[in-house]
């Protein structure tokens, strides 16, 4: 037994030495924040990382789209959580939910890009990193920084511009909003940043330059810079072996569609990146919750052959005879989200020149996205006439789409079509807890 | 005539034995015995010496019925009236051994004496009751901290799952609260209160010196619900539950011990005991006590065409041939139907547990081999508990120093599960509650359907499929013995490993399986490791001074790892295998920690008369950055045993006196792994392809949670301890509390972990035990305990909301869990509308007019358990109360609708008290709406208190006579019925008032589809043979 009291004292020394290395424990699933982008593959996987953020649920994956889409004058709520009714009455509590995740996902997005645009740079170039792939990274980060910058301003009006990564929780927060005007100018400062760094190819699910096009068309025309507004979209109607209007019209979404020559730019969503709008959308029998229903007014216009044509197509009838919305109908939900089709430059195009007066031209636009819908082409117009047809065109081409609450707050409209009586209300309040917590940070007028 | 009156009055005595003293001390003494010696007490053939004597007091007097029996044979008799017996023994040299309830018995030799006087000493059992503290034993009068011991005897025949969830009232200080009537599932157990936010408030439970993971690996969701860890053990195997309170006692345990320690130890065997093997077999059945009261067919209906009519529209219960805007009416109120739910879902559960139990040892060995089977249905169909355990613990002696010894438990858990609350899929009471009555089950065709956006509920019943299977395994191997003179060195090496299967699998028929079935599998594994070595040094250093030294260290680690699957698109309902789907994806994580500790605890005793306690321990946790690796956690405790001074020494009203007061520091370190290290994680992919992303900032000064306690007690023994009262009062101060800190979202990320919280704990509790009735036919035992602790949030930057529309608030300055509402003044008796409190006075009520309005802390909580013996009957009954918490009727919040969601929501029948025109005084407004003034989410008019009194359990035993039993070959046999919660007052309106529907811990205290604790009956028998 002599020996035991040998192996005792032994043991008893054992874990004085082995303590400091069992109490290194590092996971297995992350690595350190200080080596991030170091190479090609992480620089590659970091920029992946920013359109997962862009895909999120919060944001184009439902919750940022829903505020475009809920405010307008197509859906109605017919779920269980009351939040939602909020954006269809125009009266929107700065505690709503969706505002506050929308907000968060978004700013999420805009640091990922700023790590990106931060490290990449560094990342030197050798024979399997070139010079045009880094570029291209980099640009792809611009483009989805811009658009980021301009949801935010044509959503919350000014917001506080960050343009560096976070690298402790002391960094970019008590940051006083810019202007809208400021943050407009952000917007085009990336996307002239992002242009030349691109490729000139086509790729509908990754930023190219001409999806920076894209954006431009649509951000000249929200400054009302209609000459500029026609020119960039011309560049992508003008590419007609890449960007057709698709006929019928669900051919850019039924039968699990993705990619058609319709999109410019569309998320990706795959069965382990599932796009959770049909889960809102589709009814119980369908799996899904129906927390909102195209409304009676849409249903009648979308299935009178006189305005809705082939578009009937996005709404269908359940067990119960109850409308629901079918843009996003796939199980798994693999549904892309659609962020710019090539109708909208149509109507792009279509409004800048009937702005500029060529009415003709704005009618042969218009005439295009209606004969794709298999309606009859409407006549000659007088400018205010045609704006409004493009309009109500609009509205049943993007029916479940976030346009039609931008287009008619960036066109005055919103008070006389959606009676939004306080025009302070027209953009978003900023969300009630982000104030509590950054003193920086102020409400919009009216909340 | 003399000598069957003395025959008799033994028997009587044994047979009280039998019934009032511990099944140890009645085994002990019964296996001395037979019918034989009974029958035949002074066979002449076996005597050859006639001893006679007499038993008094410690006063002197008399004490008649005290059992004489010679040792080690079955020859005994019992004392007459004046204390004299007489004996016949085969030897002038053999030993009696003396007994008698409420004494302590006494071997006298003989040595040739044939006539002897015995004292025998009043029983101070309670005092000497030795009691289990960290990393050793104690006797109770010497302890310096504030333990309470549960025997488990008195609580294991309570059905629930766990042995925590049965320690409800039992102990001052600790408040449990069931959650839930799903047997197995989580139930909130807090020791003085909560002391953190996010953190775990959670106690350490040890057993058998392993540390249990105490904390879910269910990942499959059930409505927020969660399994518990700690159900996985068999009541049945533990012989006692020590609670560790204060800072003295629990400071050992350093950074896991700030929320309290609960010591678990179960049965061993004895050296030199014969075999003894006890069966226990028990039936029952449980049911719900009432079901929600709702509306039918046509009250809905009218309900709902008031609404439309207070809105100014057309009333849609309106003949069928009356079409509006194109829309045709539904029918007339009383032309509709109702159809009943709840009755499909509810019935009565049955309860079956058997346990086999073989103990006993030789001089080197002890042993205790046992296995137990027990299955409890759920009253909600078809959810169902059902654990099978193995436990082996042994000991074998090396030498007259070493001894080794191992602990065993091995169980299996099966539950077939369901979510019964928050949904809406596969919600059993969303579908069978919160479905309007007057809907059809079936459509036109007769076809089965789901409706108001729920799953039907015959066809969820039919195929409801969601399983677990929880392997646990808890093991302990020791060396235990005498280093050197006085030192005893001990080593232990323990392991709690649980492997949790589980799955479901949804077909067509049900909303989660549309259109073609979805499947999930999950496996976490759980591995916790120990090592722990101990060195204590106890000795009298000089006459009266005693001075105890312990030294120790652990090392601990802890991995958690998971792999799950899901598939969806199935060929038909016949395959369920994620191999059989279209689409499947897979998940899996791991994550680790480690704990390296070293502590000591050096105690001093004066004369047992002053008691000195100082404890330290450090802990060094892989969870810290490397400047805040380490903690260190100190405790200071004295006691005063005023009754041993000699000014009360001969006080014989006091039988005992203690004072004691104590401080010290413990902590908490319950956070994730990792969450100091700023991370970049994968798992962010785009078109398919790896991305990566941040995950988290780092925090390298987050540090451990710190509570400091203090705690001063006082312990009084009255009438030779008959009345024994314990009182203490603490104070504990959670400062560095760590929370995910909000952060702008402008930085990218929501939260970061840091030491912001401060919150306080203080309270007072109270026990006091009785021995109201003490003679030899009849005993009557009470004991009760009550205890008040006041909980405030003293520091917390912004308040952080949880829970349904926002229900619960943390905000400084009040307790935890407080409840945030539009608090309803009045209905307005001449509108009808409801008129909330304008807290800002603005003129309307928005966010800014949610208040705060009660918690769910108790202002008062305890529980009084009386014990009766008479004869060979026996009776345990149980009350467990609580006073003045809050509770939030969810269910009657939805339910409550005003008819605004129509067939959306089932309309409970307490909405019919509806103001319906001027004059109506009643406290439920007409309906405007969902979420609008009358109807509006969060109003405080469905905040309920939550008070109650409830009768636990009521556990009625009879013991067969002796020679009965002995006829079956049997020493013992019992057979008893309980009853669990046959009664509960309560002001409450909905089921049961500790419902909650989700096992957050910041969510406690809101009733959603929760099945309520059920009442039940079980009878069963107990062998021993």
């Amino acid at each position: 037994m002599k020996s035991l009291k040998y192996i005792i004292a032994f043991s008893l020394t054992l874990p004085l030495g082995a303590c400091e290395k069992l109490l290194d424990v590092q996971p297995k699933s992350a690595i350190s924040d200080t080596q991030t982008i170091v190479d090609k593959a992480s620089a590659e996987t970091a920029l992946r990382g920013v359109y997962s953020a862009l895909a999120d649920g919060s944001y184009y994956g439902t919750g940022f789209q829903s505020i475009g889409y809920l405010s307008g004058d197509n859906v109605q709520w017919t779920g269980s959580q009351s939040q939602v009714q909020e954006f269809i009455n125009h009266k929107v509590n700065a505690d709503n939910a969706t505002i506050s995740s929308a907000w968060t996902a978004i700013y999420r997005t805009i640091n990922r890009a700023n790590n990106v645009l931060a490290k990449v740079p560094q990342v030197a170039t050798n024979v399997t990193f070139s010079e045009t792939l880094r570029n291209q990274i980099i640009g792809e980060a611009y483009f989805i920084r811009a658009l980021a910058y301009f949801d935010l301003a044509r959503t919350w009006g000014g917001v506080p511009i960050i343009t560096n990564p976070t690298q402790s929780p002391t960094e970019n927060w008590n940051i006083p909003k810019s202007t809208a005007a400021e943050t407009y100018a952000q917007v085009i400062a990336d996307l002239d940043l992002a242009e030349p760094l691109l490729p000139e190819t086509t790729n509908r699910f990754q930023a190219t330059r001409k999806t920076v096009w894209a954006l431009k068309a649509r951000y000249f025309l929200y400054q009302q810079d209609y000459a500029k507004a026609e020119e960039y979209a011309s560049k992508l109607i003008g590419d007609a072996a890449n960007y057709q209007l698709l006929k019928p019209y669900n051919a850019f979404f039924a039968n699990n569609a993705r990619g058609t020559q319709e999109s410019v730019f569309e998320i990706f969503y795959s069965a382990t990146e599932t796009n959770a709008h049909r889960n809102q959308w589709q009814p119980q029998t369908n799996g899904g919750t129906r927390q909102w229903a195209p409304n009676s007014t849409l249903v009648d216009l979308l299935n009178n052959p006189l305005t809705g044509g082939s578009r009937s197509a996005l709404i269908a009838k359940d067990n119960q005879n109850r409308w629901y919305g079918n843009l996003y109908y796939r199980s798994p939900a693999t549904d892309p989200s659609f962020v710019i089709r090539v109708a909208e430059l149509y109507l792009i195009r279509a409004e800048a020149r009937a702005q500029q007066g060529n009415i003709t031209g704005a009618l042969a636009d218009l005439n295009a996205v209606r004969d794709r819908a298999e309606l009859l082409p409407l006549e000659a117009f007088t400018t205010e006439e045609i704006l409004l047809a493009i309009e109500n065109e609009h509205r049943l081409e993007f029916a479940f789409e976030p346009h039609r609450w931008y287009d008619l707050v960036r066109t005055g409209r919103a008070q006389e079509v959606l009676q939004v009586t306080d025009t302070k209300r027209l953009v978003m309040p900023i969300p009630a807890e982000q104030l509590l917590i950054d003193p920086g940070l102020t409400q919009n007028d009216g909340y | 005539m003399k000598k069957l009156l003395q025959k008799s009055s033994k028997l009587l005595v044994l047979l009280a034995l039998y019934q009032t003293a511990s099944p140890a001390y009645a085994a002990k003494y019964s296996l001395n015995l037979t019918s034989k010696s009974i029958s035949q007490p002074d066979d002449p053939t076996s005597t050859n010496a006639n001893i006679s004597g007499k038993v008094v007091t410690a006063a002197g007097e008399p004490l008649p019925g005290v059992t004489v029996i010679v040792k080690n044979t079955q020859n005994g008799t019992t004392t007459a009236t004046d204390g004299t017996f007489q004996l016949s023994v085969a030897k002038p040299t053999e030993v009696l051994v003396f007994s008698f309830i409420g004494y302590t018995a006494k071997e006298v030799p003989l040595n040739n004496q044939k006539n002897i006087q015995v004292t025998l000493h009043d029983d101070v059992k309670a005092l000497s009751e030795v009691v289990v503290v960290g990393y050793g034993t104690q006797e109770r009068r010497n302890l310096v901290g504030s333990v309470t011991k549960v025997d488990a005897a008195e609580t294991k025949d309570i059905p629930t799952g766990g042995f925590n969830a049965q320690l409800q009232g039992k102990v001052a200080g600790v408040q449990v609260s069931s959650n839930t009537g799903v047997p197995g599932e989580a139930v909130a157990l807090r020791v003085r209160g909560a002391t953190s936010i996010n953190s775990s408030n959670e106690p350490l439970y040890v057993i058998d010196g392993v540390f249990l993971n105490s904390s879910s690996l269910q990942s499959i969701g059930t409505g927020g619900k969660a399994t518990s860890p700690l159900a996985d053990i068999n009541p049945a195997d533990i012989l006692s539950v020590e609670v560790l309170k204060d800072a003295s006692a629990t400071a050992i345990y350093g950074s896991r011990g700030a929320n309290g320690v609960i010591i678990v130890t179960t049965k061993r065997g004895d050296f030199n005991q014969k075999p003894k093997i006890t069966f226990n077999a028990s039936q029952g059945w449980s049911k719900a006590v009432k079901l929600w009261d709702l509306t039918t067919g046509p009250e809905h209906a009218t309900l709902v065409n008031e609404y439309y009519t207070n809105i100014g529209k057309p009333k849609p219960f309106r003949p069928a041939t009356e079409v509006i805007n194109g829309v045709a009416g539904l029918g007339l109120p009383e032309e509709q139907q109702t159809y009943d739910r709840l009755g499909k879902v509810f019935g009565t559960a049955r309860l079956q547990n058997y346990d086999l139990a073989l103990q006993g040892g030789t001089a080197n060995t002890k042993y205790y081999i046992a296995g137990g089977y027990n299955t409890q249905e759920s009253i909600l169909k078809p959810i169902t508990f059902e654990r099978a355990s193995f436990k082996v613990n042994l000991d074998q002696v090396i030498n007259d120093k070493w001894q080794v010894g191992v602990s065993n438990t091995f169980g299996r858990t099966f539950r077939n599960q369901a979510r019964a609350g928050d949904g809406p899929a596969g919600g059993l009471l969303q579908a069978a509650l919160h479905t309007p009555t007057y809907l059809a089950p079936t459509n036109e065709q007769g076809v089965p359907v789901g409706r108001a956006g729920f799953d039907n509920v015959d066809l969820l019943l039919e195929n409801y499929d969601v399983h677990s299977v929880s392997l646990r395994y808890l093991g302990n191997l020791y060396l235990e013995g005498e280093l050197l003179p006085n030192v005893r060195f001990r080593s232990s090496w323990g392991v709690d490993y649980n492997n949790y299967d589980e799955s479901e699998y949804w077909n067509t028929y049900l909303i989660s399986g549309s259109p073609a079935g979805a499947a999930t599998a999950a496996t976490g594994q759980q591995t916790a490791l120990l090592n722990e070595q101990t060195l204590t040094f106890r000795k009298e250093i000089a006459p009266g001074h005693t001075l105890g030294v312990l030294l120790g260290n652990t090392l601990q680690s802890n991995v958690l790892s998971r792999t799950s699957a899901t598939g969806t698109g199935f060929a038909n309902n016949s395959f369920k295998l994620i191999s059989a789907a279209a689409v499947s994806t897979s998940s899996q994580s791991w994550t680790k920690n480690t704990l390296t500790s070293f502590f000591s605890r050096v105690d001093y005793n004066y004369h047992n008369r002053y008691l000195l306690e100082l404890t330290f321990r450090a802990d060094g946790s892989s969870r810290f950055g490397n400047q805040n690796k380490w903690g260190y956690f100190p405790a200071i405790g004295a006691a005063w045993r005023a009754k041993q001074e000699k000014f009360l020494k001969d006080v014989n009203a006091i039988s005992d006196l203690k004072l004691k007061v104590n401080y010290g520091i413990t902590g908490n370190q319950n956070l994730p792994d990792f969450a100091n290290q700023g991370l970049w994680a994968g798992g962010s992919p785009y078109q398919g392809q790896p991305g990566t992303a941040p995950q988290q900032l780092g925090n390298e000064n987050l540090k451990w949670e710190r509570t400091s306690q203090i705690n001063a007690g006082l312990e009084l023994g009255l009438l030779h301890d008959r009345l024994g009262l314990e009182v203490n009062v603490y104070h504990k101060y959670t400062k560095d509390g760590l929370l995910p800190t909000a952060l702008p979202a402008t930085t990218g990320f929501s939260t970061y972990w840091d030491n912001v919280a401060e919150v306080s704990n203080k309270g007072f509790e109270l026990g006091i035990n009785t021995e109201n009735i003490k003679t030899a036919g009849f005993s009557w035992q009470t004991n009760f305990n009550i205890s008040r602790n006041i909980n405030r949030i003293e520091k917390l930057p912004t308040p952080l909301k949880y829970g349904s529309r926002d229900l619960i608030i943390q905000q400084e300055g009040h307790p935890l869990y407080s409840f945030w509402v539009y608090k309803q003044l009045y209905v307005d008796p001449q509108t009808g509308n409801a008129v909330y409190e304008d807290v800002d006075k603005n003129g309307s009520i928005t966010t800014a007019d949610r208040q705060i309005y009660g918690s769910i802390w108790p202002k008062y909580f305890g529980g009084i358990t009386n014990n009766f013996s008479y004869r060979g009957f026996d009776a345990n009954i149980f009350l467990a109360f609580s006073y003045g918490n809050k509770i939030y009727n969810h269910n009657r919040f939805f339910g409550e609708g005003g008819g605004a969601r129509d067939a959306a929501r089932i309309i409970f029948a307490s909405n019919l008290n509806r103001w319906q025109q001027p004059g109506d005084i009643t406290d439920v407004p007409k309906a405007d709406g969902v979420n609008v003034n009358n109807y509006r989410d969060g109003g405080s008019r469905w905040l309920e208190d939550g008070s109650y009194l409830r009768l636990r359990a009521v556990n009625l035993g009879y013991t067969l006579p002796l020679n009965y039993a002995r006829r079956f070959k049997m020493e013992a046999v019992r057979v008893y019925v309980v009853g669990s919660n046959l009664f509960t007052a309560t002001k409450y309106t909905g089921l049961d008032p500790e419902s909650a529907a989700s096992s957050d811990q910041n969510q406690q205290g809101i009733d959603l589809g929760t099945p309520p604790q059920p009442r039940s009956i079980q009878v069963g028998v107990n062998l021993t043979l």
